[in-house]
């Protein structure tokens, strides 16, 4: 049986950098062949969309103190990362213990992140967050391989 | 173990409440087997919105005043948009009106789904969250998440996007959809509404305390349909009013415990709006459908008993489905999308039934539509007086609980009015004191 793999990217591209989650995830499709299940407009979306996956992978830009175009991978089997239950929003470790009580959860959840630089209005990514996107789809490419 | 029966002093506090929007407290106080105290504490800190609208242009408040909720975006664009129209004298056509109420549903499937199944539901099962409750009912929660998910389709196909949708202007709509990308809804919706009966069923079945409470009910009421997004704000003690005069009406006051302004109607007191109100104050002008599954569900045509208040928004999600249906099957692209909106001097309010309660909004205008000033009630400012009342009155009826128990049907309590303490603080954490 042939491993599905889904990547959904999470962001604008009418906001510039926020647009680095749906370019790497663009990529990873076309590139190897990944199901884009995006756009996400939030975590529960993904119940429904990621069913009998093996690896699901989520990229979205990020803003910390790290350098622009910086990739980060955050493997949500790895830590305790809690989230609080609003009625606004349910976090990504609540939706994959959903997922995983409802028996539909991928086997594994990666969220990988880009950092940005610039979250104005407008379309096209900063220079150092451009150059990351291959970057972040190579190491993707590569969490693909190791899972298959 | 923490003591507790009706003879001891007892304090409980919660510092967190779960599953509802913000950050606030709950303290109860407990004397010598008596309640003394109970306050709703909201420290979200404040977040000046009606600060940041002064100064701006008359066409921006749907986008800014969205913005104050992320479940329900379109309740503040709804109530903005007829504020500004009002205060600049036009009347849209039937065909954005009626655009506008499909919209409106959308947000209501998906605030009601996401409320019963995720947030309200796992209390009556005894679990922490919606996790538990999928291990126990995993059927029911993927219903509900179909049911969230439709809504969301809907919010996505008439609004641009599920989240704060783009496509809401001062006068109606950027871009009317198609005839066919609202065709494609009237399977999914006709489904919804299979599963919204079964939503009503499923809930009635809960066990609920036998608790009532005299709550003096307000909301928008219309003469030809279930009101959503038009018609006069009328109350269960005889106020029938216009928006603007129900600004009048209603005082805002501030206590220090809390970021919240708090309502209460000049001269009568606390009011409730929400779920509870509109189905009371408009009950016969549900749909045969919804009236029968209420019926069916044990329902009268008033429902006092807050904790029931999870069958009545489940009739109105079963509402929200079958009108959704109508509209859309009857749709027709209003053109143009919009109508034109010219500024002018003035004052203008407008009042629209956001999912968890009446939300009004008021604009003064110069001249070139600058916005002067901005007043926003959003429902759990509200409500919050009464949502007070409510706990006060579970725990004089639950003296005997243990502080476990009393702390959990307090937070019920909260949870029934599904509050969202972000756009009222202007929320939640619990404490009972007995000591």
């Amino acid at each position: 049986m042939t491993a599905r793999v889904v990547v959904a990217g999470i962001g604008n591209d009418f906001r510039r950098d926020d647009g680095a989650g749906p370019a790497v995830a663009r990529l990873v499709a076309a590139s190897t062949g990944a199901e884009d299940i995006g756009p996400i407009a939030e975590p529960l979306d993904l119940v429904g969309r990621w069913e009998a996956a093996t690896l699901a992978v989520l990229v979205d830009a990020t803003r910390s103190d790290a350098p622009a175009g910086t990739v980060c991978l955050v493997d949500l089997g790895d830590a305790d990362h809690q989230s609080n239950t609003s009625t606004h929003a349910i976090g990504l470790d609540r939706v994959v213990r959903l997922a995983q009580a409802l028996g539909s959860a991928p086997n594994r959840v990666v969220v990988v992140g880009v950092e940005g630089l610039d979250f104005s209005d407008g379309t096209g990514l900063s220079p150092p967050v451009r150059d990351a996107v291959p970057l972040a789809a190579r190491r993707i490419a590569d969490l693909i391989t190791e899972t298959a | 173990m923490t003591p507790s029966g009706a003879t001891t002093n007892r304090k409980i506090d919660v510092h967190g409440l779960a599953r509802v929007e913000g950050e606030g407290s709950l303290h109860v106080a407990i004397r010598d087997g008596a309640l003394e105290r109970v306050e709703l504490e909201i420290f979200e800190p404040p977040r000046f919105f009606e600060a940041f609208l002064r100064g701006r242009g008359f066409e921006e408040p749907p986008d800014i005043t969205a913005r104050i909720c992320g479940i329900c975006p379109v309740a503040y664009q709804m109530s903005a948009c007829a504020a500004l129209e009002d205060a600049c004298g036009v009347e849209v056509g039937e065909r954005i009106g009626k655009l506008r109420r499909l919209l409106y549903c959308g947000e209501w499937i998906q605030s009601h789904a996401l409320h019963i199944y995720l947030l309200h539901a796992p209390d009556f099962f005894g679990c922490r969250d919606a996790v538990e409750l999928a291990a126990l009912d995993a059927a029911a929660v993927e219903r509900g998440l179909r049911l969230k998910k439709t809504g969301n389709h809907l919010m996505e196909t008439v609004g641009g996007r599920a989240i704060h949708p783009v496509n809401v202007r001062l006068g109606g709509f950027y871009r009317a959809p198609t005839r066919e990308e609202v065709t494609a809804l009237v399977e999914p919706l006709r489904r919804a509404r299979d599963e919204s009966l079964e939503t009503v069923a499923w809930v009635a079945g809960f066990a609920f305390p036998e608790i009532e409470a005299p709550y003096r009910f307000v909301a928008l009421s219309h003469p030809d349909h279930y009101a959503i997004e038009t018609g006069r704000i009328v109350s269960s003690d005889g106020i029938d009013a216009t928006a603007a005069e129900f600004a009048e009406l209603a005082v805002e006051e501030h206590v220090e415990r809390s970021t919240a302004l708090q309502s209460r109607i000049e001269g009568r007191g606390p009011y409730l709006t929400g779920p509870l109100a509109r189905y009371a104050l408009n009950h016969s002008k549900l749909p045969a459908i919804a009236r029968d599954a209420a019926a069916a569900a044990g329902l009268g045509p008033v429902c006092n008993n807050p904790f029931r208040s999870v069958i009545v928004r489940a009739v109105e999600l079963l509402f929200a489905c079958d009108e959704a249906l109508r509209l859309a099957t009857e749709y027709e692209p209003p053109e143009p999308p919009a109508a034109t909106v010219v500024p002018r001097a003035g004052t203008g309010a407008g009042a629209t039934e956001a999912p968890r309660g009446m939300l009004l909004q008021r604009y003064e205008l110069e001249a070139d539509g600058t916005i002067h000033a901005a007043r926003i009630m959003p429902p759990t400012a509200q409500n919050q007086l009464t949502i007070e009342s409510d706990v006060r009155r579970v725990v004089e009826l639950g003296l005997e609980l243990s502080d476990a128990e009393l702390t959990a049907r307090c937070e019920l309590a909260i949870r029934n009015h599904d509050p969202c303490i972000s756009c009222a603080a202007h929320f939640l954490d619990v404490s009972i004191d007995r000591s």
